[in-house]
């Protein structure tokens, strides 16, 4: 089969990111004697045959015997996805097979293909290692690689769109792809910032005079767009720009994070939110201050969940308050929401601000211990 | 039942829908030749998923066999067939800008169509969602051989033959819009088709664990567009739009279909003029027959219709 030679080293990538220690191919040894685990579902329920059971390669067999379509998934923790079987029709059975080590689990059916699903605890336990902690390291640093790469390239296209909108002086499309264009560069800051120079050409604001620099880059066209509404002269500041975000793509791309960067980084991206954007600073022409506190939550949150599993193995405990924590940020900055975008940080009262920035405070407590559990 | 043969449909359409275009496109741009390396590629698709379908449900195999393998192999043949289908468009926007200005006759010439991207276009259409859809239908079957009934099995097949029902109207409509007309509606709507598949592929990636993101959801519109309803089935199978999407599949869909869709339908730069009459288009004759049976709507001479053009004054 020509297909083979291909999927299996993929199919090999994918178990490293899921955290497996499995090979693609090879022996299939069911380890369960007693065959597959019977998942019953309904509309309204979800059957597990057994919660408890021994870790490797796993078998379910779910059927439906509801009237809607079903869908029958394995959730790790903060719900990434072990395994899932979907288009189970009315009076079918599908099989899934998935590998587990051991840990705790949900299982959830989705009639109607819809929702969250109806969840129940799986518990696995048994002697099937997990990844030994230095490759879990090693993963995460891997899969943030991944996310910085597809950040990248979405900050690169909303670039040169916001870039070609300048130099068509194209005022409104520019403002509204300018806070577009800056969730990529907030969200992966940290790794920009180790980029010595760029960094203020880029994303400097007007103190960088005071440095002898040049004021360039995105908060130049921001003020000139904002306050005097002239970007007829922006031409070589934008072309500028795009050559300064291109060239530090390519270095974010070849750069490799260690681990402790990543905690850092993580811990950085809150630094950069309570400093910059609960005091409106950053963006104090565009007010768009809360497109930039989003993305750096965002980033900051990509960073831990690359180090999730590893966390997972060292402090449990610290990854449940992280987890607790970011949902509570989340839950404030969400009550700003307008429409596809966010509130501008002129239209926030001051106790607004106030609990936002709280809430930072509470999450930048266990994510300045990220980095000391890394280091173990 | 109607919730399995709405699986079918879906399913069913996710395949059809290229392979019906690339089809009406062969035969208006008179490519007929082309065909049985259409039909060889979906012959080889189909027969690759069945196989492939049964060694997963019938053997101990472990290639493919777990769900996030699979998820995979859909999600780069979904992305290798954006990647043809990408072409294709452009190939219209060619093909609409030759007969725009230029002869007909050197329609044939532009197009200077690989057969091998044909078939292998055909193939990843239907390969995509192959081996999902003969999955379903081995555990229908089994259902079936089990005693409780065939329905299920009927029920599916019920719904692919709708999907090949709907791309065969599909093909026969577009035959009969006007040339150029039909470049740029058809490229348009495969535009849409292609963003959607790119779209499915991303969302297959962070199922598999390898683009992140898959809790993150753009919005949630399940409660207006349900997908167990048949409008539901229908959008899925045509353009991929379901009702909570995540955010980076939204952002793949609409940073692909805009810039695409601007520079299809920016107004090409007029070609030179020929001063000459124009020959006579190649093959103008009356395409022979096909098994498809399309030889009941000759489609008229289009520039008996074309206002938008001006080639040589109509031949008798």
């Amino acid at each position: 089969m020509r297909t083979t030679r291909f999927v299996v080293p993929a199919a090999a990538g994918v178990l490293v990111v899921a955290g497996l220690t499995g090979c693609g191919g090879g022996d299939d040894s069911d380890a369960k004697a007693g065959g597959p685990i019977a998942v019953k579902a309904t509309d309204s329920a979800c059957e597990v045959d057994s919660t408890e059971i021994e870790a490797g390669q796993v078998t379910f067999k779910v059927t439906n015997s509801g009237s809607k379509v079903n869908e029958f998934y394995v959730y790790a923790a903060g719900d990434r996805v072990m395994g899932e079987v979907e288009n189970i029709a009315p009076g079918l059975s599908r099989e899934l097979r998935v590998e587990l080590p051991a840990g705790t689990y949900e299982t959830a059916c989705k009639p109607g293909m819809s929702g969250r699903g109806i969840r129940g605890a799986l518990k696995v336990s048994g002697t099937v290692a997990t990844v030994a902690p230095d490759a879990a390291l090693g993963q995460a640093t891997a899969s943030y690689q991944r996310y910085v790469q597809s950040q990248t390239a979405a900050l690169l296209t909303r670039t040169e769109e916001f870039v070609a909108a300048v130099k068509a002086n194209d005022v409104a499309r520019a403002k509204d792809l300018y806070p577009v264009a800056r969730t990529y560069w907030e969200r992966i800051e940290p790794v920009a910032e180790s980029f010595g120079d760029l960094d203020p050409k880029i994303d400097g604001r007007e103190e960088v005079v005071e440095e002898g620099m040049q004021f360039t880059g995105f908060h130049r066209i921001e003020k000139d767009l904002w306050t005097t509404g002239d970007i007829s002269k922006d031409g070589a500041i934008a072309d500028q720009l795009l050559v300064d975000v291109k060239a530090i793509v390519a270095k974010a791309n070849a750069e490799k994070l260690t681990p402790l960067q990543l905690a850092n980084g993580a811990k950085a991206l809150l630094d950069e939110v309570a400093s910059g954007k609960i005091t409106g600073e950053e963006e104090r022409y565009s007010h768009t201050d809360l497109w930039d506190f989003n993305a750096n939550l965002e980033g900051s949150k990509a960073a831990i969940a690359a180090l999730r599993p590893a966390l997972e193995q060292r402090s449990p405990d610290l990854v449940k308050q992280l987890d607790t924590e970011f949902a509570a940020v989340e839950a404030a900055l969400g009550k700003h929401r307008a429409g596809d975008g966010w509130k501008l940080h002129t239209q926030l009262s001051k106790a607004e601000l106030k609990e936002l920035s709280d809430s930072i405070n509470a999450l930048a407590e266990p994510i300045s211990k990220v980095a000391a559990v890394v280091a173990r | 039942m109607f919730a399995t043969y709405l699986i079918g449909l879906r399913e069913g359409l996710e395949a059809t829908l290229v392979v019906s275009i690339l089809v009406a496109f062969l035969v208006k741009s008179q490519r007929r030749d082309r065909l049985p390396q259409v039909w060889a590629g979906v012959g080889l698709a189909v027969v690759l998923s069945v196989v492939f379908g049964w060694l997963i449900e019938y053997t101990s195999t472990s290639l493919l066999a777990r769900s996030e393998d699979r998820e995979l192999f859909e999600a780069v043949t979904s992305v290798a067939a954006v990647v043809f289908v990408t072409w294709m468009i452009f190939w219209m926007r060619k093909a609409a800008r030759t007969i725009a200005g230029e002869l007909r006759g050197k329609l044939t010439e532009a197009l200077a169509v690989g057969s091998l991207a044909v078939a292998g276009m055909a193939f990843l259409a239907v390969i995509r969602e192959g081996l999902e859809t003969a999955l379903i239908f081995y555990s229908a079957a089994q259902s079936a051989a089990g005693g409780t009934g065939a329905g299920a099995l009927l029920s599916l097949a019920g719904g692919v033959a709708t999907a090949v029902v709907i791309g065969f109207l599909l093909y026969r409509s577009a035959l009969k819009i006007n040339l150029s007309k039909f470049f740029t509606w058809t490229g348009a709507l495969l535009i849409l088709v292609a963003a959607g598949i790119l779209k499915y592929g991303v969302h297959d990636f962070q199922e598999a664990g390898v683009l992140p993101g898959l809790n993150n959801q753009a919005f949630d519109i399940s409660s207006t567009l349900d997908p167990n309803a048949w409008y539901g089935a229908l959008l899925a199978g045509m353009f991929n739009i379901t009702a909570a999407p995540t955010v980076l599949e939204t952002i793949a869909w609409v940073a692909f279909a805009v810039p695409v869709l601007v520079l299809f339908l920016r107004k090409p730069a007029a070609p030179a003029r020929p001063a000459a009459p124009a020959a006579p288009p190649a093959s103008a004759a009356a395409p022979e027959p096909t098994p498809a049976g399309d030889a009941a709507t000759t489609p008229a001479e289009p520039a008996a219709t074309e206002a938008s053009t001006d080639t040589a004054p109509q031949r008798a």
